[in-house]
């Protein structure tokens, strides 16, 4: 789809470029929240709930920064003469020439099935899979497009939605209709079939599996804020605002928008979890994203029949997909029980 | 109330309308009458063979609608045949595809009928156990269960279900599927368990929630004061008025539940209708996707309906003439 | 009343297991049944001592306890009084019947009980055929039906290799006539008393009923003739009209059809009466009813090797007027009437097809001519000489089952439930030891049967492609040679198929004429130094490409999206990686991939081909112009164009196999080493493994040939196996059911505690 030059050096500065925008951004909005007392207590809230949740997180986020910060060079090894052009990122030059031959069990010193020595003898804290890339190193790069998928997505959606939901429910009427109808129509279609088709069209590139699974997934947030604009529509400083002549546009960014930052976040979160948890669907269906965790398990799922069983592969690659989400929807209910009104009634 | 379900109704025929172009155009944007053609006809075969089948099977006429042919092309054929519901034959393997909607719908809703049925009864229960033990350890051991068990993909239960029980317990087949009356339960209870327990962490999550707002209002205060049992309030007060986000759940589910759970179907080789489905993408089996998704579509408009319907029928307050 | 309360009035006399409902302790709920029906529990026999009442008059105990609410398990006696029963008792009650019954009938058996002495023989199918219909099939799924039901004049000998053709429905091999005018005539006698399986459709000529009470009626050589006719017809399109225009008269014959039928009043008559119509040709013709004569334009001996195939059977044109598909009644791609060992009785293409001996089968009634083959004197037949001489089939049914994943259907085999099953990667090492069955398996009373396929697997170069075809002349040959040199067939053998594949020199499989074991192609032997000199020479030293500075682009496109598909063919990406050139693997869906062969955007893709039939003319017409994709749209892909393996090629395929063939191939071989349009990676190995309850199993390699009408197969010990094999453990279920009984009891006493 998009055209990105396929010059190395170039993939080196969008990738680096994009790493440090996001650490930009999450400045700016480390920023904006410690402004606000109630937002820094609410931020204060959950961090006390649920820190361990935050820890293990942070690692993931770790993980994948460390995984974007490429560039290119390096020396040529014996058995990748092609690697040291590519655009290569940290984990990739910490876990460089530790190619074996074949499967290897964790700490092994011997190749799996014909037993001949390995290369790197007890260097493979996970063993190394069928191609002999070391497992650990495969995993952690799973990390990148995990968070890739997950957050790609919830910014392509959340925006998409947000604006069709507010505007939807503030004018309402005929574009009312219209966006309800197109709801209507993507909700009924099986989300599933949609997706497969979608990708068909889109190409198997990440960005166009990214593309798929928001076009799949906008319509509920859409529906919530639509929902949340109808009733704050009819509060008393907006008709004030309105009588005064306040424009629509200023209207909705400066009364609705804030209003449903909450809804925003916490939607965030959880549709990160139920991204990944779709793109390993995909995976098993054989159009994953390159690379993944989904992708991982596919592959792997046979080898628990071996005999004896090769665990290494699905084990670490389950485990990594299940401690992100675990992490993620912890970190998803406790917002939702500080931050959205409605479960303030039941609170523990 | 009729005038409502029935602008209702037109307004959800519209939708319909709506998925059936967008579906041609979204197919016939990937795939074109050749690829369609090449597919059924199989690699080997030479362009005349190509046409012929393409002319056998109606794909010669032009895509879109275009000067000279404004009502002779595929995308007008198409419309007009969904709505006269002309599902015709399969272009991978020429079988009427109302014949294979028939053989498929039995081992789809054998399969997603108990599982619905189970999954609700005991979500629904769950969650009623848990909100009676609210604070307690149960409840908070229960809320950390479900989360952990929304954080496993299907993909694992499946994989780890058919290892341990299949294999290594032995107690039913790993997988297939036979209508058998003999046999039939020994297929049927391991995907439907799974289903039923994948699905079991988010809705107790939901059903916890939508219960404990409920048992936190003064109406239930006021049962309890009178001397109802506790039973009585959880069954009688805190699940009748709980009803409406429920049944908002439960109602949308129904019309799934004919066009089946393609994971389930296609990881435990049970040959109903989701897996028609995903083999139809694959083969580019045109005819009968767009026959599935129609039909989909159908019936999420009539659980809509449905659902509108059982508002009013739950909740007394609402009335469905706005 | 409310729904709880008409639950309290149900009473449970007997039961061992009750709980014990939370009621209110005391008067004022005002909503109890009228009165005396319900008593509540009482959980403490002495309380009943005390004279407690309650508002509607029950017995109670005094102490508070006894009229406690609770939730939890009790067992209770019924001897003082009616007890009440609860919701949660009759859940409790039903849930405990239900894991009593499923003790019962827990069980990992797929078949009804019934099945289990039957001699059926069970085998697992992946994909559903695509057609039944002899003229249009051609693909593996659908041999699986048509090999079995569909008889042919010849077929090949079960057990001698190289392949060897005997007669079937034909008396004898007719040998070739040939004409003045350049032409071949063959000419087959068929066995008198053939008969088509009975079925409605014959009542079309009014035939009388068979044995079964269904009509039927004799085969004849019109039969045969009408098939062929079917195969020339436009409207069905046919995969094998090339080789059957070979026919004289067979391309006018169609040509004819096709303008007969813009008229609409001939498009209107049956297909039988349009062919009748339209004339027939020399090159298939009905001399007699037993008497088949076939006319060629040239010679061509491999055309009997067509007539062992099910693409030439007999078809009644009964069957074709009345199974058209309307009518409610099933189009012929979904039905079969026919002649062979089997019948098709019941197809559900999705999940299961069964196939019934059939007793009116011709083979049963010529006593010398259809037994188990004489194979004494052949190699390796000891298991078989019981078997010699005595009537086939032996098994009476046939019952396939869907299983689209391996691993659950291999689980299944080895649990009893098929009886044959390819082995899986996974599964290799548990079951192959140093080249023979490992002991686990061997206890099991399994044996193991392989054979080399007749197929090759390769690589191919897009010769049209501006890097690596041949407009680039010796630049580009010099690297397709490096390429060549550099993958390593054996150690993809290891990791991916557990070695089973014969490293590949020429694209002629063994088994067939032209096949030299001791051939060795010094490009196909992995040389690492060598390749990259030869990158030195074509101009890319180090894999650099001098114009762009950067390591050689190339694309490997494949039409297999799936990871597990992926990791194969990084294999080969990363042994050109150790070249240095930069191999980007494209993987697309089919779609797209035929998109790029059509538009000639490929460069380097992997394909394969199995044997129609066992001549090496099947493998080398694949690399003629004349069969180029870009000039006919045939299956040289690699659009390889070079004559004077043409000239070779037309001297060598219609010669007999002898001396001068055998040069000729190697002088074409000699081209191909040097040109190196493929890269050849191996013929595949078929294992089976097989119980031992199944004998007489050999493997062909040809899909096209009936094998399970000489397996013999023995019931009673395949079910006194399989129940030995399969117990159930059931201590994880009372052990899940124990631990959540025992996490609930805290709670309840905590709950008893609190609310008293």
């Amino acid at each position: 789809m998009m055209e990105l030059s396929n010059s190395p050096s170039a993939q080196a500065m969008l990738s680096n470029g994009i790493v440090v925008s996001l650490l930009a951004l999450g400045g700016l909005a480390a920023r904006a929240v410690l402004r606000n007392e109630l937002w820094r207590a609410a931020f204060a809230r959950v961090l006390g709930l649920r820190r361990w949740s935050i820890v293990v997180l942070s690692l993931y986020v770790a993980v994948a920064l460390l995984d974007s910060v490429v560039w290119v060079g390096g020396s040529m090894q014996s058995e990748d003469q092609v690697a040291s052009f590519e655009a290569r990122s940290v984990i990739d030059r910490l876990f460089v020439d530790t190619t074996e031959k074949g499967y290897s069990a964790p700490m092994a010193r011997v190749e799996f099935y014909d037993k001949s020595p390995l290369l790197h003898p007890q260097r493979h804290l996970l063993g190394t899979n069928i191609l002999g890339q070391d497992v650990l190193y495969v995993t952690l790069k799973g990390a990148r497009v995990a968070l890739l998928i997950g957050g790609l997505t919830s910014l392509i959606t959340i925006p998409l939605a947000l604006f069709f939901g507010m505007t939807a429910g503030y004018f309402g009427r005929r574009w009312d209709d219209l966006v309800f109808f197109v709801m209507s129509t993507l909700a009924s279609m099986p989300g599933i079939l949609l997706l497969i088709v979608l990708i068909m069209v889109l190409g198997k590139s990440t960005v166009s599996v990214c593309v798929a699974l928001g076009v799949t997934s906008w319509v509920g947030f859409c529906r919530l804020s639509r929902g949340e604009t109808l009733k704050l529509r009819e509060m008393d400083y907006v008709s004030a605002a309105r009588s005064l002549g306040v424009s629509h546009g200023k209207i909705l960014l400066r009364h609705i928008l804030p209003n449903l930052m909450h809804l925003v976040i916490i939607t965030f979160v959880l549709l990160f979890s139920g991204l990944v948890l779709a793109e390993a669907t995909l995976a098993w269906l054989g159009i994953g994203v390159d690379g993944s965790w989904g992708q991982m398990i596919a592959v792997a799922k046979d080898e628990l029949s071996r005999d004896p069983v090769v665990w290494w592969n699905i084990v670490p690659a389950g485990a990594a997909l299940f401690g992100l989400l675990l992490s993620v929807n912890l970190i998803g209910d406790a917002l939702r029980d500080v931050l959205d009104p409605r479960t303030w009634g039941s609170q523990d | 109330m009729l005038a409502y379900l029935v602008r209702r109704s037109a307004y959800g025929l519209f939708v319909v309308l709506g998925v059936i172009f967008f579906l041609f155009v979204l197919f016939f944007t990937v795939a074109s009458p050749d690829d369609i053609a090449r597919q059924a006809v199989g690699p080997k075969a030479m362009p005349e063979v190509i046409q012929q089948w393409k002319v056998n099977h109606g794909y010669h006429l032009p895509v879109w609608p275009g000067a000279g042919h404004l009502s002779d092309n595929l995308l007008v054929d198409h419309v007009q045949r969904m709505i006269a519901m002309d599902f015709g034959k399969s272009d991978a393997d020429g079988v009427v595809i109302w014949e294979r909607i028939r053989q498929g719908m039995w081992p789809s809703f054998f399969l997603t009928l108990p599982m619905f049925v189970i999954g609700m009864v005991a979500s629904i229960l769950t969650s009623l156990f848990v909100a009676f033990f609210r604070e307690t350890y149960l409840d908070r051991w229960v809320v950390a269960l479900s989360v952990l068990a929304m954080s496993i993909p299907t993909l694992l239960y499946i994989i780890f279900g058919q290892f341990i029980v299949g294999t290594l317990l032995r107690w039913f087949p790993v997988s297939g599927f036979d209508a058998d009356p003999a046999v039939i339960l020994r297929f049927l209870t391991l995907p439907v368990l799974i289903g039923v327990v994948s699905g079991l962490g988010s809705s107790v999550r939901f059903f916890r929630t939508v219960f404990l707002e409920e048992i936190h209002r003064d109406y239930v205060r006021t049962a309890r004061a009178k001397g109802a049992s506790e039973m009585r309030v959880m069954f009688y007060h805190v699940l009748r008025n709980s009803l409406v986000p429920i049944l908002t759940q439960v109602v949308m589910e129904i019309p799934f539940l004919f066009t089946g759970s393609l994971l389930l179907e296609a990881g435990f080789g049970i040959p109903g209708l989701g897996a028609a489905t995903f083999e139809a993408i694959s083969a580019n089996d045109f005819s009968t996707l767009r026959a599935m998704v129609f039909l989909g579509s159908l019936m999420f408009i009539v659980g809509q309906v449905l659902t509108d319907i059982g508002y009013t029928l739950v909740d007394p307050r609402i009335r469905l003439d706005a | 009343m409310g729904i709880i309360n008409t639950l309290h009035c149900c009473r449970v006399k007997g039961a061992t297991w009750l709980a014990v409902i939370p009621g209110e302790p005391g008067a004022g709920s005002g909503e109890g049944p009228p009165g005396g029906i319900c008593r509540p529990w009482v959980s403490n026999p002495r309380a009943l001592r005390k004279d407690a009442h309650g508002p509607l008059g029950e017995t109670w105990g005094s102490s508070p306890r006894a009229t406690k609410q609770v939730f939890g398990f009790r067992l209770a006696r019924d001897s003082f009084g009616p007890v009440v029963t609860s919701p949660w008792a009759r859940a409790a009650k039903a849930v405990a019947v239900l894991l009593c019954c499923s003790q019962i009938g827990c069980s990992n058996n797929p078949y009804p009980d019934a099945h289990d002495q039957q001699k059926v023989l069970y085998l697992p199918f992946a994909t559903p055929p695509k057609t039944l219909d002899p003229a249009i099939s051609y693909g593996t799924a659908d041999t699986v039906v048509t090999n079995k039901v569909f008889d042919t004049l010849l077929e090949y000998h079960y057990v001698k290799r190289p392949y060897e053709l005997v007669p079937s429905m034909a008396r004898t091999i007719p040998s070739a006539q040939r004409l003045q005018d350049g032409g071949v005539r063959y000419r087959f006698e068929l066995h008198p008393d053939m008969w088509f399986e009975g079925d409605p459709c014959f009542s079309l000529s009014g035939q009388s009923a068979g044995p079964d009470g269904l009509p039927r009626r004799r085969v004849t050589a019109a039969d045969f003739v009408f098939e062929i006719q079917r195969v020339a017809d436009p409207l069905l399109a046919s995969q094998v009209v090339e080789t059957f225009a070979r026919l004289r008269g067979f391309s006018e014959f169609r040509k004819r059809l096709d303008e007969r039928r813009r008229d609409p009043a001939f498009a209107r008559l049956r297909v039988e009466q349009q062919y009748r119509a339209a004339g027939e040709f020399e090159g298939a013709r009905a001399l007699d009813d037993h008497t088949l004569e076939i006319t060629l334009t040239e010679a061509y001996p491999q055309i009997l090797y067509w007539f062992a195939m099910p693409v030439t059977t007999p078809v009644p044109w009964e069957a074709a007027a009345y199974y058209t598909g309307e009518n409610g009644r099933p189009p012929l791609t979904e039905y079969t009437v026919s002649t062979g060992p089997y019948v098709l009785t019941s197809y559900d293409k999705q999940a299961r097809m069964v196939l019934s001996r059939n007793p009116q089968w011709w083979g049963l009634q010529h006593e010398r001519e259809h037994l188990f083959p004489d194979v004494t004197g052949l190699p390796e037949v000891g298991d078989l000489l019981a078997s010699v001489g005595k009537s086939l089939p032996f098994v009476d049914r046939i019952e396939y089952r869907r299983e689209q994943e391996s691993i659950p259907a291999f689980s299944k085999f080895l649990q009893g439930y098929y009886d044959m099953s390819g082995i899986s990667r996974e599964s290799f090492d548990k079951v192959v030891r140093e080249g023979g069955l490992s002991e686990e398996m061997k206890q099991k009373g399994m044996s193991l049967s392989r054979s080399v396929e007749p197929g090759v697997y390769y690589i191919a170069f897009n010769l049209e492609d501006a890097v690596v075809g041949s407009k680039a002349g010796d630049r580009s040959r010099l690297l397709r040679q490096a390429m060549s040199l550099v993958i390593d067939v054996k150690e993809y053998l290891r990791l991916f198929a557990n070695g089973r594949g014969v490293p590949a020199h020429s694209p002629i499989p063994p088994g067939l004429f032209g096949y030299d074991a001791a051939y060795k192609n010094p490009f196909r032997t992995p040389n690492l130094e060598r390749a990259r000199a030869l990158l030195v020479e074509a101009g890319y030293p180090g894999g650099i490409d001098p114009s762009t500075k950067q390591p050689l682009h190339l694309t490997f496109d494949v039409a297999d999206t799936t990871a597990e598909g992926q990791v194969r063919y990084m294999f080969w990406v990363n042994q050109w990686r150790k070249l240095g050139l930069n191999v980007e693997l494209a993987a697309t869906n089919y779609n797209q991939f035929y998109a790029k062969m059509l538009k000639g955007s490929y460069q380097i893709y992997t394909w394969g081909w199995m044997a129609d039939y066992p001549d090496p003319e099947n493998f080398m017409f694949l690399l003629t112009t004349k069969m180029a994709h870009s000039v006919s749209g045939g299956p040289n892909n690699a659009n390889f164009k070079n004559a004077e393996f043409d000239a070779l090629f037309e001297q060598m395929r219609n010669r007999d196999n002898d001396a001068e063939r055998a040069r000729l191939i190697k002088a074409m071989l000699a081209i191909l080493e040097r040109e190196r349009p493929w890269i050849e990676l191996f013929y595949p190995e078929d294992y089976a493994l097989v119980h031992g309850w199944l004998k007489n199993v050999r493997t062909v390699g040809l899909s096209t040939v009936c094998t399970a009408k000489y397996y013999d197969l023995d019931a009673a010990a395949r079910a006194r196996a399989r129940a030995a094999w399969n117990k159930p453990i059931y201590w994880p279920a009372w052990l899940v059911l124990a631990a959540l009984v025992l996490s609930i009891v805290p709670a309840v006493l905590t709950y008893r505690r609190e609310r008293s």
